[in-house]
């Protein structure tokens, strides 16, 4: 007998692209983008050319990076406070299941309400600072947190719960041994999903009023009809955004070390 | 040594018309030290009594020892080992800490009999201490399996066809270190199997349970001089354990 698993086949999902495809992806569509608006001489108030994006964003740089640093801060504290207490709340329904029952009616009912609509409320409440930006990232990732929390720290293999139990293990026991490292990478699948809301909620919340941030920047320039402001900040977003979805889905990636099949996404 | 004694169990589970009726006025003793094989059709209850025995399900009326322990406290005590169908190993952790896991979880008052290299060389792993469950065979994850089930030196081993879903070649390997682990810890062992040949090789009895609810049809002392290797025997003891089965006497 030989640790066979070193040559296990590897299987993959579907056949893969090379790698420098989707790398080629990305220019030749901004290059279409730039040809169209230079030859059908679109105005810059409707669409400005990429060319156009960019040298505004650079002129205006040390603007956005301050403005990027509020809007970031905000939706670290508010992720941070959202993803906090769904984990507070998944454990508490992993050791008393009923929990579960009474709050997910205030659950729901707090995940129908539309946030766009909270987010003035909260300004008017709050005032202009951070904290209305942070409650309200808090509140938009909260409920995608707290499924996949749940639903990992009950998906365990029933029969090591069995064998755990067999050993009269405490419910705190099966939590560490089990619970926990069994939810690990369901908790890096809900930070993955809750990444981009939380720039989201903050820049929703900025949009309402703020002093500052990437949604305030966004607002101004959209009052004043300029777009390449406007784009320029969206393009930070999605930048900012598509770097966070990636460090969460390679932190995912390796809390399933130990499955490489799941590990390969 | 801890015989197990089950009496007068009775035993049912919600069914959409009322209730199932799995056991009803059972009676069941194991002696301390034996090797007890329960056979029977699938569904017949099998696991169930193991579950029962374990005191992972309570039995609606009757009453179950341990020893002189109630299912619970047995448990409690750690005296039992429990092992599945699936190894239901952590794949987290390595050969050596799912063994481990086995001290940690509930081990404040173990003496274990043998330390966890040791366990290791005895089921043959030497050398895979620190290879993780995705590395190795099933037979190999049913080793690991098995020397964590021994790890706390449990006198009562409750064996819910744990070598099931392997190979013959395998299964026949593993069936000769059971029988040379249960003769070292001089456990007591409820072996649950629908393996006719396993049971005989095994089995100091054999109980043949069938029937809705299920009742001890037969109890077939096999006392063949171990190791068992005369096929021709073997086969002999399976057809009366078929018999019994089906329907005879035995």
């Amino acid at each position: 007998m030989s640790p066979m698993g070193m040559e296990l086949p590897r299987l993959r999902s579907g056949a893969r692209l090379a790698p420098w495809v989707p790398l080629l992806a990305l220019p030749l569509a901004l290059a279409g983008w730039e040809l169209i608006v230079r030859e059908a001489r679109v105005p810059v108030y409707l669409v400005p050319a990429p060319s156009r994006i960019l040298a505004t964003l650079w002129a205006e740089r040390g603007l956005y990076l301050q403005a990027t640093g509020v809007t970031l801060g905000e939706a670290a504290a508010g992720l941070a406070l959202g993803m906090g207490v769904s984990l507070a709340l998944a454990i508490a329904t992993a050791f008393w299941p009923p929990l579960e029952r009474a709050i997910m009616p205030l659950v729901l009912l707090l995940k129908a309400i539309p946030l766009v609509a909270i987010a003035p409320i909260l300004t008017i409440w709050f005032g202009f600072g951070p904290l209305p930006k942070v409650l309200m990232t808090a509140l938009l990732t909260f409920y995608p947190a707290l499924v996949p929390l749940m639903t990992g720290l009950r998906a365990v293999d029933p029969a090591a719960l069995e064998l755990l139990r067999a050993w009269d293990a405490s419910e705190w026991e099966i939590f560490v041994h089990l619970r926990w490292p069994s939810a690990r990478p369901y908790a890096f699948a809900a930070l993955k999903t809750a990444i981009p809301l939380a720039l989201i909620g903050a820049v929703v919340a900025e949009w309402t009023g703020a002093s500052g941030g990437l949604g305030r920047a966004m607002w101004l320039a959209q009052t004043n009809l300029d777009m390449p402001r406007l784009f320029a900040a969206a393009l930070i977003l999605a930048a900012v955004s598509l770097a966070g979805y990636t460090g969460a889905a390679l932190l995912e990636r390796r809390a399933r070390w130990w499955n490489p099949e799941e590990a390969r996404l | 040594m801890l015989g197990i004694r089950m009496e007068r169990v009775h035993h049912t589970f919600p069914a959409p018309s009322g209730r199932w009726v799995i056991f009803e006025d059972l009676n069941l003793e194991v002696r301390p030290g034996s090797f007890t094989v329960i056979v029977g059709p699938s569904g017949c209850g099998k696991s169930t009594l193991l579950r029962l025995a374990a005191g992972l399900l309570t039995p609606t009326a009757g009453r179950i020892r341990i020893g002189d322990l109630s299912p619970a406290q047995a448990r409690a005590a750690r005296r039992i080992g429990w092992m599945g169908q699936q190894p239901a190993l952590l794949p987290w952790r390595t050969v050596e800490g799912n063994i481990r896991l086995a001290l940690e979880v509930n081990g404040r008052a173990l003496r274990p009999p043998l330390t966890v290299e040791e366990l290791i060389a005895m089921v043959g792993l030497k050398g895979f201490e620190r290879a993780y469950p995705r590395m190795l065979s099933g037979g190999m994850q049913q080793r690991v399996a098995l020397a964590r089930t021994l790890a706390a030196g449990p006198a009562v081993w409750l064996m819910d066809e744990p070598f099931a879903a392997l190979d013959a070649l395998t299964r026949a390997q593993l069936l000769e270190e059971v029988e040379r682990l249960w003769r070292a810890f001089g456990a007591t062992v409820l072996w649950v199997t629908h393996d006719l040949h396993e049971a005989v090789r095994l089995g100091d009895e054999v109980v043949v349970l069938a029937g809705r609810p299920a009742r001890i049809r037969a109890r077939i002392p096999l006392p063949d001089p171990r190791p068992r290797t005369d096929e021709r025997r073997i086969g002999e003891w399976v057809e009366r354990v078929r018999a019994a089965l089906m329907g005879g006497a035995g």
